[in-house]
């Protein structure tokens, strides 16, 4: 459950934001969560939702989660596969099995709604 | 509607929040919406990026050792301690929740070494490794270490998100824990550059298919280097112990450069 320290390191950038916005109750966050960054978004979720029923500033608010695509590259013919996170079993256009995934590796915070 | 500007007071609250782009020096509640750009992992990717500017700067080798609990990652530290005697200064940063085990075997084997417990949670940090490398170097012979073994947490998951500042990470699979270990948790194998299996003396009583395990890991990160030793025979331990000694001569040659 990396997913706690992860959160921890959300709350304590919200508290900053709040602090330079002078808003003291966030309403809403939305988060880029990456297919290949590692965390699990159940679990970021979960996460989300036990550290803020403690903490007055974020408690209530909304946990918007984004998952952006992730392109794969054929080694062989260099088709490029775009999904959104799951690595197809073969290359669709010649079936070759090695594909190199492009993207999805970061966890952003893109936006914060506040008061 | 608020003299100020005009927007609609927080009695009438049916506005588009998103349309507020304005200045925040307002008095009351109403909500507005910021846009950010922050990774979540810029912090401790900053940090780690110090702690590798600081390894270079003294000259030692960083190697971040990822594997499941029980997979030999210790045992095979101490009789890599014990090849490179007098060739190689060792030094050793154990991480685990409880205890100081690890770090008293590997104190038996006279080299610096120290003990990260992180009480509870399930994988190292760059924060964590700073302090503990700070502490390592003060221990005797810390000074002069060349080649820094982080042993992270056992745990296949959680430390691959995590970058302490290492050259090279290493990810380690035993033999009786399967040859499925790299189709299951693959980012410990995309982000790492070398894939050891070990206790392979035990290939007669498992199913393990070298090829299959590698197979599987090779699809997901093609760069990756294998090998396959076993600590208590030694059968293997030379390519490992050649593959400590190339980085290190690397990095001995850059720092005389």
């Amino acid at each position: 459950m990396h997913e706690i320290s992860l959160v921890q390191e959300l709350f304590a950038q919200l508290k900053e934001l709040a602090t330079a916005n002078n808003a003291t109750k966030i309403i809403s966050v939305t988060m880029e969560i990456g297919p290949h960054c590692g965390v699990v978004v159940d679990s970021f979720q979960f996460g989300f939702d036990i550290i803020s029923a403690d903490d007055a500033l974020v408690r209530g608010a909304k946990l918007i989660i984004e998952v952006p695509p992730v392109s794969y590259r054929c080694t062989n013919c260099r088709h490029v596969e775009v999904t959104t996170g799951g690595k197809p079993e073969e290359c669709p256009a010649c079936g070759e099995l090695l594909l190199i995934a492009d993207g999805g590796n970061d966890l952003m915070l893109r936006q914060v709604e506040m008061e | 509607m608020c003299d100020t500007c005009g927007c609609p007071s927080p009695s009438d609250h049916n506005h588009d929040h998103h349309d507020h782009n304005h200045s925040q020096a307002h008095g009351h509640n109403h909500s507005k919406t910021v846009d950010v750009h922050a990774s979540l992992f810029a912090a401790n990717d900053a940090l780690a990026r110090v702690n590798r500017e600081h390894f270079d700067e003294i000259g030692a080798v960083a190697l971040n050792l990822i594997s499941s609990p029980g997979s030999g990652k210790t045992t095979l530290l101490e009789n890599t301690i014990e090849a490179l005697k007098g060739e190689i200064n060792i030094g050793v940063i154990e991480g685990d929740i409880e205890t100081e085990r690890d770090a008293d075997r590997i104190r038996a084997k006279g080299v610096p070494v120290i003990q990260l417990t992180t009480g509870g949670a399930c994988h190292l940090d760059a924060a964590m490794t700073h302090k503990g490398f700070h502490r390592l170097q003060k221990e005797p012979g810390g000074q002069d270490i060349e080649l820094l073994f982080i042993e992270n947490v056992g745990n296949l998951v959680c430390p691959a998100t995590f970058d302490l500042g290492e050259h090279e990470r290493v990810v380690l699979v035993s033999v009786p824990e399967g040859p499925d270990k790299p189709a299951k948790y693959p980012k410990a194998f995309t982000s790492s550059q070398t894939f050891v299996i070990t206790k392979t003396d035990l290939l007669p009583y498992f199913d393990f298919p070298l090829a299959e395990a590698t197979g599987d890991a090779l699809r997901l990160n093609p760069h990756l280097r294998t090998m396959d030793l076993s600590s208590t025979t030694g059968t293997g331990m030379e390519k490992w112990l050649d593959y400590l000694r190339e980085l290190v001569h690397k990095m001995r040659a850059k720092k005389n450069a």
